[in-house]
C-alpha cells in the first residue's frame, strides 16, 4: 500500500494540488485569493506534466550529457503554459484593481450587496 | 399528365408577398396604399386563373428553383389540388380586399398600414401553401402562415388580442413542430418529400407502426389550424380580429390551410389505399365526425355573432376532414369518389358561404356596432340587403338546396352510406339540424322580431324549445356598449345601409354561394374537384 | 498555397501590434488599423476557403520541424468555413463599433489578438497550440468584457476568467493524458495511434477524452458550466457582446467538434458508449434548461445568452450524432447562429444607444421608438426560433434529419421542440415590440429596479457610446445581420454539398 503510495507520489501531490486549488476558488470570499487558488489549480496541472516526463535514471536533455535523458517536449510546453499563467494572473489582478477602485471591496459578499443597492 | 416548366406559380406567390413593400411604403397615403393592395389581388388572381385551363386539361405547372436542404427542393407546383385552393384563396381576397377598405375606414382602425402588409403577405403564405410541391415547402409557408397572421389577430393591441396572439402562436407553432417531426419521419422512411398523387412509393413497403406515428404526426401538425377538437380553442379565441381578417383567414386561408395539408397527406403523401391499409383513415374520420357534433352543439351557446360563426367554422371544416378521411378509408370504389368529392367540394361551398356569413357580421358591426345575436332584434329592417345576404349563407350552412353546401353535402352523405358508415352520416344529418338550430334564431331575430320585446324575450331559443337565460350571455365576448343599441330604423335596400365597400362583397360572395349551388357543373370548382379525385384514385373520370 | 496558412493567425496579431504603437503617436487611431488587418484577414481566409473546398486539405508546418513533431496548421472546408466566419464577423462589428465604441487603441489591440487566436484555434492541427490559441482567445475576451465603462464589467470579466482558465487548465490536462498515452500531441497522429486500441491503454483515452470534452463544454457554455456567460454578455459592451456572442462559443464549439472527430474519432464514440452519453446528456440539458433560464430573465442581453445556451446544446446534439447530415448541420447552425445572435445582441445595443430600453419590460411598443431596431429584432428572433426559409430553420433541419438518419429518436424529439422553446422566449419580446403601448415613463420605472445597472447615463453604458445617437454602420450591421439570417437560409443547401466531402473525410480518418 505504502509502497504503491510512493510510487506514485508525483501524481498524488498534482491531484492534491487540484483539490485545493478548486476548493479555494470556490470557498475563498476574497477575489485575490480565488486567483491564487487558480494558480494553485494550474501549478497542480505544471507537475502534473513535468512529473510524466521523468525517466528513472535519465539525465537532462542536453546533447553533452549522456543519455537516457528525461523528455524535454512536457519541459517545454510547460514553460508556455507558465508564460500564459503568469498573462492570466496579470489580467486577473488587473480587474480586481479595477473592481476595488468601483466598488471599495474584495470580498465577494460585500460586493454582493453594493451591486444590489446600486 | 404533363410537367409543364413555368413561372406563373411562382408569380402567384410573389405578386402579394412583393406588395408588401409598396404598402408598406405608401402608408402616408392611404388610397395609393389600398391600389397596391386591390393590383395585387387583380394580378394574383389573374395568375392563378390562367392555369386553370390547362390544369383541367391534366398539366401541371411547376417552377423548380434548386435545392433548399437535403430531400427538399424549393418548387412549387400548380396541380389540381393546389389549384382549387390557390383559385379560392386569391378570388376571395379579392372581395375582401375591398371589405376590408370599407371595414376598416368604415371604423377608423388604427395601424391599417400594418394590417393591410399582413394580409398580403398571409395571401401569399396561403397561396405559396396551396402550390407548394413537397411537405417542407408547405411546412415553409404553412410557418409564413403563422407568423403573417399573427399581427392581424393581436392588431386590437388590448389585452384580450394579446392573450389570443398568443394562444394562436403557441397552438399553431405547437402543430408546426408536430407537423416537423411527421415529416422528419416520412423522411426517414421514403427518403423523399415530395407530393406524389396516389401516395409515395417509399411509404407502402415501410414499418407500420413508424408509418401510423409520422400520419399521426402530420394530422396532428395540420389538424390545428383544421381546428379539430381537441386542438380547435384557437380559434374561437383569435375572433377578437378585425371581421376581414376572421373571414378570409380564418373561415378561408388560414384554417383551410391545415385541412389542405391533411388532403395533401392523405391523398398525396400517403395515398388513400395506404391510408386503408394503415386503417388511421376511420380514425380521423371518427375525430371529425365528433369535432363536427359537439362544435355545432357549442355554437348554439354563443351570443355573440362572430363566436358563433368560429364554432360554425370548426364543425365546418371537419366536414372535409369527414369527407376525405371516409374516402380515403373505404375500400376502393364509388365510396371513395363520392366522399373525397364532396369533402372537397366543401372547401369552396364552405369559403363562399362562411365569407358572407362574417361579411356580414362585420357589417352589422360597422354600421351600428352590434355584435351580440341577442341585440339584434329588428336589425333586418335597418340592413336588409346584409341579412338577406346573411339568410342565404345560413340555409346554404344548414344544406339547404341551391344554395352550395347542399351540393357538397349530399355528395357527402352519398359518400358516407355507400360505404356503409352509417353512424358518419348520422353524425353529418344531426349536425345539419344543429346548423338550422343555431342559424334560424339569428335570422329570426333579424326579421321577425323588434327591439321592444327584447326584456322578455329569451336570448336564445334552444333546440327543443328550451330557452337559455340571461347567463347565456357570459359565453360571447362582452361588450360593454352592448346595451345602449335602440330600435333599428327602417333603411331601403338600396345602399343606405352601408359604404358600397362592404355591401358589394357581401353580395358577390352571396352570389358564389348560390351559383356553386344551383350550377356546380358549371362553376369551376366541380371540375377541378374531379380532376383532383381522379388523379389520387386513378381511376379516370369519376361522377 | 499552403504558405499563406499562418498568415490567417500572424495578420491579425501584427495588426494588435501596430494598433497599440500607433497609439503612441495619434491617439483613436485603432478603428483604422483594425479595419485594415481584418480586410486584409479576410482576403487571406477567402483565398484559404476558396481553395481548401476545392482540394483535399491545406497543411502547413510552422518552422521546418516534420509532422509529427513540428507544429502543423491545417485548413480543410471546416476550418476554412470558421476562418471565414471570424473573419466576416470581425469585420461586420466593426462597422459596428466605430460609433458604438469603445474608441481606445489598446481596445482595438486586445480586439485583433481576440480575431488571432479565434483563427489559431481555427487551423491549427496540433493539440497543445490550440490550447495556447484558446488561452490567448480567453485572454483577450476577459480584457474585453472588462472594457465597460461601469462596474458591472470587470466583476463579470473575473468570473468569466476563472472559470474559463478553469476549463482550460481541465482542457490541458486532458491534453496531458493524451500526451502520456501516445507520446504524440499532432491531431492527426494522435488519432493513428488512438485508434490502435491495444497500443494505448483505454482509461487512459477516456480521461483524456472526459477532461477535453468537459474543458471545451465550460468554454461553450453547455449547461451546467454556462456561469460565466450570462454576466459576461450582459456585463460588456455592446460591442463585445456581438463579437463573443459570435464567435467565442462558437469556436469553442468547433474545436469540440475537431476534437472529438479528428482525434478521437467515430471508432471511439462506438466503443465508449459513457462518452457518447455525455454529449447526448450535455446536449438535452443544455436545450431544455438554456431555454426555460431565458424565458425568466427580466433583461435582454441576459436573455439572449441563455438563449446561446440553448443552441449550442442542438450543436453539441449534432456533434453527438456524428453522422454526415448532422455535422453538416453543425457546421451550418455555428454559422448560422453566429450571424443572427451577434446580429441580436447589436440589435439590442443599438436599440439601447437609440432609446436606453435594456430590459424586456422597456421593449414595450419599441416599434414606435426604434423602427429598424425592432424590425431587425424582429426578423432576427423569426430565424432563431427556425422559421423556414431563414438559416435557423436550415440548420436545424440538416441536424434533425440527421438524427432521424441514425435512429436518435429522443434526442429528435429534444431538437424538434427546441423550436418551441425558442419561441417562448422569442414571443413575448416580439409582442412586446410590436403591440404595446411603452410603459408612460421609462426612466422612472428603470430608477425603480434593482437590476439595472446605470439608469440615469443607459447610453453611455455602451461604452462611451455616443450622444449624437446611432451612426449609419451601426443600422447598417443590424440590417446585414438581419439580411444574412434570410439569405443564408437559401445558400444552405449549396454550401451543404460542398462541405459533405471534408466531413465525410472526417468521419472516415482513423
Amino acid at each position: 500500500m505504502i509502497e504503491a503510495i510512493a510510487a506514485k507520489d508525483y501524481y498524488i501531490a498534482t491531484f492534491l494540488l487540484l483539490g485545493i486549488g478548486t476548493y479555494v476558488m470556490i470557498a475563498a470570499g476574497n477575489l485575490v485569493k480565488k486567483v491564487i487558488g487558480m494558480n494553485i489549480f494550474q501549478t497542480g496541472i505544471f507537475l502534473f506534466f513535468i512529473a510524466s516526463a521523468y525517466v528513472e535514471g535519465g539525465n537532462p536533455p542536453i546533447l553533452t550529457t549522456e543519455g537516457p535523458y528525461v523528455s524535454p517536449l512536457p519541459h517545454v510546453l510547460i514553460l508556455t503554459a507558465i508564460v500564459v499563467g503568469v498573462a492570466l494572473t496579470a489580467v486577473a489582478l488587473g480587474m480586481i484593481v479595477r473592481i476595488y477602485a468601483e466598488y471599495g471591496t474584495l470580498e465577494e459578499d460585500t460586493l454582493q450587496e453594493v451591486r444590489h443597492s446600486e | 399528365m404533363n410537367e409543364i416548366p413555368s413561372l406563373r406559380p411562382l408569380a402567384a406567390v410573389l405578386a402579394p408577398a412583393v406588395a408588401v413593400a409598396p404598402i408598406l411604403a405608401s402608408g402616408a397615403r392611404p388610397n395609393l396604399r389600398e391600389a397596391w393592395t386591390v393590383l395585387a389581388s387583380v394580378l394574383t388572381l389573374g395568375l392563378v386563373a390562367s392555369m386553370v385551363p390547362g390544369v383541367l386539361a391534366g398539366d401541371v405547372y411547376v417552377t423548380e428553383l434548386g435545392s433548399l436542404v437535403p430531400y427538399v427542393d424549393l418548387a412549387l407546383h400548380a396541380d389540381a389540388l393546389g389549384i382549387l385552393f390557390g383559385l379560392l384563396a386569391s378570388t376571395l381576397w379579392l372581395a375582401t380586399s375591398f371589405y376590408s377598405v370599407g371595414y376598416m375606414r368604415g371604423l377608423g382602425e388604427h395601424s391599417q398600414t400594418r394590417y393591410f402588409a399582413a394580409f398580403a403577405g398571409s395571401v401569399a403564405s396561403a397561396v405559396g401553401v396551396a402550390f407548394a410541391a413537397n411537405l417542407v415547402v408547405l411546412y415553409l409557408f404553412y410557418e409564413l402562415l403563422t407568423v403573417a397572421t399573427y399581427p392581424l389577430v393581436a392588431h386590437d393591441e388590448t389585452d384580450e388580442a394579446r392573450a389570443a396572439g398568443r394562444k394562436y402562436l403557441a397552438y399553431t407553432f405547437g402543430g408546426g413542430v408536430a407537423a416537423l417531426a411527421g415529416i422528419l419521419l416520412v423522411v426517414h422512411l421514403a427518403g423523399t418529400t415530395t407530393f406524389v398523387a396516389g401516395g409515395m412509393s417509399g411509404l407502402a413497403g415501410a414499418d407500420p407502426t413508424l408509418a401510423r406515428a409520422a400520419f399521426a404526426l402530420l394530422i396532428t401538425g395540420f389538424g390545428v389550424k383544421a381546428a379539430l377538437m381537441p386542438l380547435h380553442s384557437w380559434l374561437p379565441d383569435a375572433m377578437v380580429a378585425p371581421t376581414p381578417v376572421s373571414g378570409l383567414l380564418h373561415a378561408v386561408a388560414v384554417v383551410k390551410s391545415g385541412v389542405f395539408g391533411i388532403a395533401r397527406v392523405l391523398l398525396d403523401v400517403f395515398g388513400v389505399d395506404l391510408v386503408a391499409a394503415l386503417g388511421v383513415g376511420t380514425v380521423l374520420a371518427a375525430v371529425a365526425a365528433f369535432t363536427l357534433v359537439v362544435a355545432s352543439v357549442i355554437a348554439l351557446r354563443q351570443d355573440n355573432l362572430k363566436r358563433r360563426l368560429a364554432f360554425s367554422t370548426v364543425s365546418q371544416l371537419s366536414y372535409i376532414v369527414l369527407g376525405l378521411s371516409v374516402g380515403a378509408a373505404a375500400a376502393p370504389g364509388e365510396a371513395t369518389k363520392w366522399a373525397l368529392v364532396g369533402g372537397l367540394l366543401h372547401i369552396p361551398a364552405h369559403a363562399f358561404m362562411k365569407l358572407t356569413l362574417f361579411f356580414c357580421a362585420g357589417a352589422l358591426h360597422v354600421e351600428t356596432h352590434t355584435d351580440d345575436i341577442s341585440n339584434m332584434a329588428g336589425i333586418g329592417k335597418r340592413m336588409p340587403l346584409t341579412m338577406g345576404a346573411f339568410a342565404v349563407a345560413a340555409a346554404g350552412m344548414a344544406g339547404i338546396p341551391i344554395v352550395a353546401g347542399f351540393v357538397s353535402k349530399y355528395f357527402l352523405l352519398l359518400g358516407t352510406v355507400t360505404a356503409g358508415d352509417l353512424v358518419f352520416t348520422a353524425a353529418l344529418l344531426v349536425s345539419g339540424v344543429l346548423n338550422i338550430a343555431y342559424f334560424w334564431p339569428v335570422v329570426y331575430t333579424a326579421f321577425f322580431e323588434s327591439q321592444g320585446d327584447s326584456d322578455e324575450k329569451p336570448l336564445l331559443s334552444g333546440v327543443l324549445g328550451g330557452r337559455f337565460g340571461r347567463a347565456a350571455r357570459a359565453d360571447g365576448g362582452h361588450h360593454g356598449e352592448s346595451d345602449d343599441h335602440g330600435p333599428f330604423e327602417r333603411r331601403a335596400p338600396n345602399g343606405a345601409e352601408g359604404s358600397w365597400f362592404v355591401v358589394a362583397p357581401i353580395l358577390f360572395a352571396a352570389a358564389g354561394s348560390v351559383v356553386l349551388g344551383v350550377v356546380p357543373d358549371a362553376a369551376v370548382f366541380l371540375q377541378v374537384v374531379r380532376e383532383i379525385v381522379a388523379g389520387a384514385t386513378a381511376m379516370g373520370v369519376v361522377v | 498555397m499552403s504558405d499563406l496558412v499562418p498568415f490567417a493567425v500572424a495578420v491579425p496579431i501584427f495588426g494588435s501590434i501596430v494598433a497599440l504603437a500607433a497609439g503612441v503617436f495619434r491617439s483613436k487611431s485603432g478603428w483604422a488599423v483594425a479595419v485594415g488587418a481584418s480586410v486584409l484577414q479576410l482576403a487571406v481566409a477567402g483565398t484559404l476557403a476558396a481553395s481548401a473546398f476545392g482540394d483535399e486539405r491545406i497543411s502547413y508546418v510552422v518552422g521546418g520541424f516534420d509532422v509529427p513533431f513540428g507544429i502543423e496548421l491545417v485548413v480543410d472546408g471546416l476550418s476554412a468555413t470558421v476562418l471565414l466566419l471570424v473573419a466576416g464577423v470581425a469585420l461586420g462589428v466593426l462597422a459596428y463599433a466605430r460609433r458604438a465604441g469603445p474608441r481606445s487603441n489598446p481596445f482595438y489591440a486586445t480586439y485583433l489578438l481576440l480575431v488571432a487566436g479565434l483563427s489559431g484555434m481555427t487551423v491549427t492541427g496540433d493539440l497543445f497550440n490550440m490550447y495556447v490559441f484558446l488561452e490567448i482567445t480567453g485572454l483577450a475576451a476577459y480584457a474585453l468584457v472588462a472594457s465597460g465603462e461601469d462596474g458591472r464589467s470587470p466583476v463579470a470579466a473575473l468570473k468569466y476568467l476563472i472559470v474559463g482558465t478553469f476549463g482550460a487548465s481541465l482542457f490541458l490536462l486532458g491534453i496531458g493524458y493524451a500526451y502520456i498515452g501516445t507520446g504524440t500531441l499532432n491531431m492527426a497522429d494522435l488519432a493513428v495511434k488512438l485508434a490502435e486500441s491495444a497500443a494505448v491503454d483505454p482509461t487512459l483515452a477516456q480521461a483524456a477524452f472526459a477532461l477535453i470534452v468537459v474543458g471545451l463544454f465550460i468554454k461553450v457554455a453547455v449547461f451546467p458550466l454556462h456561469t460565466w456567460q450570462p454576466d459576461a454578455y450582459a456585463g460588456a459592451p455592446d460591442t463585445v457582446s456581438g463579437l463573443i456572442s459570435a464567435l467565442v462559443s462558437t469556436v469553442a464549439a468547433y474545436a469540440l467538434l475537431r476534437v472529438v472527430y479528428t482525434v478521437f474519432g467515430t471508432g471511439f464514440l462506438e466503443s465508449n458508449p459513457v462518452a457518447e452519453a455525455m454529449l447526448v446528456g450535455g446536449a438535452v440539458v443544455s436545450i431544455v434548461v438554456g431555454s426555460l433560464l431565458a424565458v425568466s430573465q427580466s433583461e435582454v442581453k441576459r436573455m439572449l445568452a441563455y438563449s446561446s445556451v440553448s443552441q449550442f446544446g442542438l450543436i453539441v446534439a449534432a456533434v453527438a450524432i456524428g453522422n454526415t447530415t448532422a455535422l453538416v448541420g453543425a457546421a451550418i447552425h455555428l454559422v448560422g447562429h453566429a450571424v443572427m445572435k451577434g446580429g441580436l445582441f447589436l440589435t439590442a445595443g443599438l436599440v439601447a444607444t437609440e432609446t436606453g430600453a435594456r430590459t424586456v419590460e422597456e421593449f414595450n411598443g419599441l416599434v414606435d421608438r426604434s423602427p429598424v431596431g425592432a424590425g431587425a429584432f424582429g426578423v432576427l428572433a423569426v430565424s432563431m426560433v427556425g422559421v423556414p426559409p431563414t438559416v435557423g430553420f436550415a440548420g436545424k433541419w440538416y441536424v434533425a434529419v440527421g438524427a432521424a438518419e441514425s435512429g436518435a429518436w429522443a434526442l429528435l424529439a429534444v431538437i424538434v421542440a427546441s423550436t418551441l422553446l425558442t419561441l417562448a422566449y422569442f414571443a413575448r419580446l416580439v409582442e412586446r415590440m410590436f403591440f404595446r403601448e411603452p410603459a408612460p415613463q421609462p426612466a422612472v420605472e428603470r430608477a425603480g429596479a434593482t437590476t439595472s445597472a446605470e439608469p440615469a447615463d443607459a447610453v453611455a453604458d455602451g461604452g462611451g457610446g455616443d450622444p449624437r445617437g446611432a451612426s449609419l454602420g451601426m443600422y447598417a450591421t443590424v440590417v446585414g445581420a438581419a439580411v444574412l439570417a434570410v439569405a443564408l437560409g437559401f445558400a444552405a443547401f449549396g454550401y451543404g454539398e460542398l462541405l459533405e466531402p471534408t466531413i465525410e473525410r472526417l468521419l472516415l480518418s482513423p
